[in-house]
């Protein structure tokens, strides 16, 4: 099993010199015009968040009853596949998993730029974004403090810690390869920028010890809260009363979520970066596996979820919940995205029982985005069906987007590709330092057995 | 004025064995560099565990703590308001932000720890001007015998850094 995990036995150097010279290769003429594309879209969001700010919320197609929709939707779904990057650099570090090393780094760049886009939505959700750090308890003439027994406080305090402390998490396990990228840098100016944040390491064995006892501490506190974040965001819903929200499934169920719309969303970056930068050798096929096999425990997670929900309604007893679950979400206006759901997200993940479906790297890709959009298809299926049909039927009322709400929501997508392309273009897309720690390890383990 | 020797070595076996001659012959301030984080090189400086996981747990406990103490304050104390059937005083309620914000000072001092013990972010660190030792985050290891050493001496020590098959052994020319 080690040795599938490296093809070939190259050297500390050569490893540094294939690992660090992604970061010096020149953009090609398609790395260009896709960060064009994603350059142009980010400037469409800003263009579309700046007219919501100035025109007021009325532009996207929220109004009551569903009165959460996009923005809630989108926030959720991103948020979500930010926690497969967490899960990854510290859940399967805990467990000594030594397959995660060579791709969390990228894994967790992606968490970062996926919770960046998730943050913004609540803020411009609020209608009058200035105002948001009343969600803060700063002392106010107002004497009016924000009401902590509120989910929404507990949704700000759990998704700034998870962006920061990922962020320093991810910082913090980058410093060493810093080091190495300002000691090879070709030129003068790169050597002073990577030498910046590199914050002055030179590998000495003293900050290793506190460095690596650090790390694992962040590994032990990341793992609580990755699963803490998403139960956090099922908490908005769950304390809730509206029908299909008020469960108590619903923590475990969006954590399973979560992770299985990240590993899927880990799959679609990782697949073309590995071709386009020629990782085959630190990315092997056994890689691509293992991600198949955790898309598919989460996603039956995910299915068993689904069924609860089902059960409960019907053995609640509630004809409000049962109406829910049995008639409006399978039959009710939108149903589409009810059984797109169903497909993406249930049967689509069966096919990772085959051998040959996971190794096949096309079979991965396509079906990574296709349990991309299941997901998607989740949210919008817990948000928008269940505010549709509400308790009164005098209330109920059926949904669509306006175009400023898909504009704000491609232009996200063009954002967190834009903010990862940077990414692959400036800084090291493997942990180099932690992939020659794993190659001697695989060595003793390979001349001790 | 010149305050230690440095010595290259090619691989982590070649320093491990050099940490140990020196051992043998009586060092005690030696110092190792190398491109990533070694348990075997660790081991052979038989440095004591860090101690900054300590220092985490007590900042970690100390948010949580004020966190509670906080929340208790707004909406229980000064702005008492029941919303939702909640009692002003609710502790499930206020979990959540105690746990988050204990996760994120300890990540805070986790990460400002490492910098301030690990003695990073300072503009002269005594090895700089050194050549050669751009290799230390690439793929060699360096071992550093601080002058102050009671063994030290200035050829034997290079002899011994020699002997134990360092590629060179190099006087940072910036010591402060």
């Amino acid at each position: 099993m080690s040795k599938a995990l490296l093809i070939g036995r190259p050297t500390d150097a050569a490893l540094g010199d294939q690992l660090l010279g992604t970061t010096w290769r020149r953009g090609g003429r398609t790395w260009w015009i896709v960060f064009a594309i994603s350059g142009a879209l980010t400037l469409m969001l800003f263009s579309l968040i700046t007219y919501t700010v100035v025109t007021g919320i009325g532009v996207w197609g929220n109004m009551i009853p569903v009165a959460w929709a996009f923005g809630i939707i989108n926030f959720v779904w991103w948020i979500g596949i930010g926690h497969a990057g967490t899960f990854i650099s510290a859940i399967l570090y805990l467990f000594e998993q030594p397959w995660r090393t060579s791709i969390n780094r990228l894994a967790e760049a992606m968490t970062l730029f996926a919770v960046l886009q998730a943050a913004m939505y609540p803020v411009l959700h609020l209608g009058r974004p200035w105002f948001g750090y009343w969600l803060f308890p700063y002392p106010s003439q107002m004497e009016v403090w924000p009401n902590v027994k509120s989910a929404l406080p507990w949704d700000a305090a759990a998704v700034s810690t998870y962006f920061t402390v990922s962020l320093l998490f991810w910082y913090l396990g980058m410093i060493p390869d810093l080091a190495s990228l300002r000691d090879s840098a070709p030129t003068r100016r790169r050597r002073f920028i990577y030498g910046l944040f590199a914050l002055g390491w030179n590998g000495k064995a003293t900050t290793w010890r506190h460095y690596r006892a650090a790390y694992l501490v962040l590994a032990g506190i990341a793992t609580p809260l990755v699963l803490s974040v998403h139960s956090v965001v099922s908490s908005d819903f769950a304390i809730g009363l509206t029908p299909g929200w008020h469960s108590t499934i619903f923590p475990p169920y969006f954590v399973a979520g979560a992770i299985f719309s990240g590993f899927a969303m880990v799959l679609t970056l990782l697949i073309p970066v590995r071709h386009i930068f020629k990782l085959h050798n630190v990315v092997t096929e056994k890689h691509l596996e293992n991600c198949a096999k955790l898309t598919l425990v989460t996603g039956l997670i995910v299915a068993y979820g689904y069924i609860t929900e089902w059960f409960l309604a019907w053995y609640s007893g509630n004809a409000s919940e049962i109406y829910q679950a049995w008639i409006a979400r399978p039959l009710g206006p939108r149903a589409t995205v009810f059984w797109i759901t169903m497909i993406c997200n249930v049967l689509v993940p069966q096919l990772f029982w085959w051998k040959r479906v996971r190794r096949s790297v096309l079979a991965l890709f396509v079906m990574s985005l296709l349990i991309n959009i299941g997901m998607w298809g989740e949210r919008f299926m817990i948000i928008v069906q269940s505010l549709q049909r509400e308790f009164l039927p005098s209330m109920w009322s059926s949904y669509a987007p306006t175009w400023v709400d898909i504009g704000i929501f491609v232009g996200t997508m063009g954002f967190f590709l834009f903010l990862f392309l940077l990414f692959l273009r400036l800084l090291p897309v493997v942990a180099v330092s932690e992939m020659r720690e794993l190659r001697h390890d695989l060595e003793r383990g390979v001349e001790h057995g | 004025m010149a305050d230690r020797m440095l010595a290259e070595y090619p691989s982590e076996a070649a320093i491990v064995h050099a940490i140990h001659r020196l051992r043998e012959d009586g060092y005690v301030d030696i110092e190792a560099y190398m491109p990533f984080g070694s348990h075997v090189v660790e081991h052979a400086l038989d440095r004591p565990r860090s101690r900054l996981p300590i220092a985490i747990f007590v900042v970690g406990i100390c948010a949580a703590l004020g966190a509670y103490l906080l929340q208790w304050f707004l909406v229980a104390y000064l702005y008492p308001l029941v919303v939702g059937g909640r009692p002003p005083h609710f502790p499930l309620a206020f979990i959540i932000i105690t746990f988050e914000m204990g996760i994120l000072f300890s990540g805070f001092a986790a990460f400002f720890g490492t910098l301030g013990l690990g003695r990073l972010v300072r503009l002269v660190d005594g090895v700089q001007g050194t050549p050669g030792f751009d290799s230390a985050t690439r793929d060699r290891f360096w071992l550093e015998v601080s002058m102050r050493d009671p063994a030290f001496d200035p050829e034997r020590t290079r002899q011994v850094l020699a002997d134990a098959g360092a590629l060179r052994v190099e006087i940072p020319e910036g010591s402060p």
